[in-house]
């Protein structure tokens, strides 16, 4: 099966999209904007990147992923749906009472997920473990790792990024999703982290894309890795709600409770969109 | 009793690793700039790409451990003890605990064994905060021959674990024999009060039961190597027999094995528990067996608590 060009790969994020504010209507509210804000991204490391298969979700030889950012996990969930790895009611299960999709993601509940992610800071480290633990085995397997650039104000990220240059991991690849906003305001204002320069201090090979392009991020993950020896950092510049046309760039909608005014508006945009982005 | 062999800890910690890794290819090793005081020396000259030199991070140390283990490997990594629980207590917490992943956490020097380093160095909490962690084992074993045992132990238990040892040299006296999680034993027999030691305390213990001998009163003396998950029925069954426990640890007295002690015993079989350990304040520092002794926590001290216990005092 050959890759899905960027039209598919645009209709299948649109599909994603849609799934996102299905999950909100079952619960009621959710972390909006960063799901939002990475879904291109994370439709793009399923459908293009990485080798997985539904069937076999725990296969010994697959790519790993991480989503550094817990709290972005509707856009993990609508991709896991949308690949297969789950049947799509589980999407109305958001919010419920030991729901297999809860408000951050748990590999015990959900096939797919390989990491209880939540606390910020965490997933770094983890996927550089999964990725000295795949190259000691001598598997070709990729680790990709999705963060937040809120989240980069943890000291514990440094510790990794540092960690990652010294073993020379270049079977991992970080996406910083920056969409720029945090729950307080503009992520620059509040600790502005500049991800691009940063990283590449700390050795890793850098570049900068738009992430809500499957364009860019799909050159970016075709010439991986950056550089021989080096772990890969995408400072992917993305908006926050992206898709949610009232609420794009705007930083109170990183957790939405929609009114069901809002939430019919904002199923009508991305109905609308799917029929444009079909190929 | 005074002439019993002694071995150091952190050298049969590390010797007892090797010999796994002998034998389980799964095995590395992490260290955060402390591979050689762990007495993983010879693992990193033997198996450098087993062994993970992490720096002076115990977080992304903990963090990486647990993606190792995603993998099939079993990390093993040892620091100083507050570094690898209260430091990184978020990592231990989640990427240990909740994900359920096979890493053993080791903390070496524990208790006030850096006692001349201070409070920084000292870890007086660490059975409290690991064994509040769901499904995280805390053991403390009592000697070398217990030690060399608990790695196996350790290693063969699928699932996180945290081990604490110390420095000081420790004299042998249980049994070269494979280490059960959970159970505690029964070192020796008593009808007036009963004795519960962990770690180095342990065999402080015995020798304190000795004494109270001379002065009549006939201890029954526990040790008790796993913290968590505690040995119910051992503890109930004794505090039936003797009607009273005293318990001994090298720990803060709140949160500690008094305090699961204490809770077996309110449950099972209320009777009176007294509690011997360190105050709840920062130790001071000085030589390791001063401050013991400072706060009761030697053969003698541990005799005196047991007498006024057994005496109804305080």
């Amino acid at each position: 099966m050959g890759k899905p060009s960027i039209k598919e790969l645009g209709y299948t994020a649109a599909l994603c999209r849609r799934k996102v504010l299905r999950m909100i209507e079952a619960g009621g509210a959710g972390h909006m904007g960063g799901a939002m804000s990475c879904i291109d991204i994370v439709t793009a490391l399923y459908f293009y990147a990485m080798n997985l298969d539904p069937a076999n979700p725990k296969m010994p030889e697959r790519d790993r992923f991480v989503l550094s950012a817990g709290h972005k996990c509707m856009a993990q969930y609508a991709v896991l749906c949308q690949k297969g790895f789950f049947d799509e009611k589980v999407l109305d299960s958001y919010g419920s009472l030991n729901s297999k999709i809860p408000g951050h993601p748990d590999m015990y509940k959900l096939p797919g997920v390989e990491a209880n992610t939540g606390a910020l800071g965490h997933g770094l480290s983890i996927g550089l473990g999964m990725a000295l633990g795949l190259r000691m085995d001598g598997a070709k397997a990729k680790t990709f790792v999705v963060m937040g650039d809120g989240e980069l104000a943890e000291g514990s990220n440094w510790e990794a990024a540092a960690a990652a240059a010294q073993f020379k991991a270049d079977n991992l690849a970080v996406f910083v999703d920056c969409n720029g906003l945090q729950i307080s305001g503009k992520t620059r204002d509040i600790m502005d982290m500049n991800p691009a320069p940063r990283f590449a201090a700390f050795g890793w090979a850098v570049r900068e894309i738009d992430g809500n392009s499957m364009d860019e991020i799909t050159a970016a993950l075709d010439a991986l890795p950056f550089a021989e020896g080096k772990p890969s950092l995408i400072a992917a510049h993305t908006v926050k709600a992206r898709g949610v046309s009232f609420a794009e760039g705007i930083a109170k909608y990183h957790y939405w409770k929609p009114s069901a005014e809002e939430l019919q508006k904002a199923i009508a945009e991305s109905e609308k969109k799917i029929e444009e982005a079909k190929p | 009793m005074n002439t019993l062999q002694t071995r150091d800890p952190r050298k049969e910690f590390g010797a007892a690793v090797f010999a796994a890794a002998q034998k389980n290819p799964a095995i590395v090793a992490l260290s955060a700039d402390s591979g050689g005081s762990s007495g993983l020396g010879e693992f990193q000259k033997t198996w450098p790409d087993r062994y993970f030199e992490l720096g002076i991070m115990e977080q992304a140390a903990t963090g990486v451990a647990s993606g190792l283990a995603t993998t099939g490997k079993i990390p093993v990594f040892c620091a100083i003890a507050p570094f690898v629980t209260s430091r990184p207590y978020e990592m231990v917490r989640n990427d240990c605990g909740y994900m359920r992943q096979n890493v053993k956490i080791v903390g070496r020097n524990g208790g006030i064994t850096y006692s001349d380093l201070g409070s920084t160095h000292h870890s007086l909490e660490d059975f409290a905060i690991m064994g509040m962690i769901p499904g995280m084992v805390v053991l403390c074993p009592q000697d070398p021959n217990e030690i060399k045992n608990a790695v196996d132990a350790m290693i063969a238990h699928n699932g996180p674990v945290y081990m604490r040892i110390g420095n000081e040299p420790l004299p042998v006296f249980t049994e070269d024999k494979p280490f059960v999680i959970g159970r505690g034993a029964v070192l020796k027999e008593g009808r007036d009060l009963t004795i519960v030691g962990t770690g180095t305390l342990s065999h402080p213990a015995l020798l304190a039961a000795r004494e109270l001998a001379e002065k009549g009163i006939d201890a029954e003396v526990i040790g008790m190597p796993t913290i968590s998950p505690i040995d119910e029925a051992l503890i109930a069954a004794s505090a039936e027999k003797t009607g009273r426990v005293l318990t001994v640890e090298e720990h803060y007295v709140p949160g500690g094995l008094g305090s699961i002690v204490a809770a077996v015993c309110a449950q099972n079989h209320p009777v009176p528990v007294k509690m011997l350990g360190l105050p709840k304040a920062y130790a001071g520092s000085g030589p390791y067996k001063d401050i013991m002794r400072y706060y009761g926590l030697d053969a003698g001290g541990i005799a005196k608590t047991a007498m006024g216990f057994c005496a109804g005092r305080n």
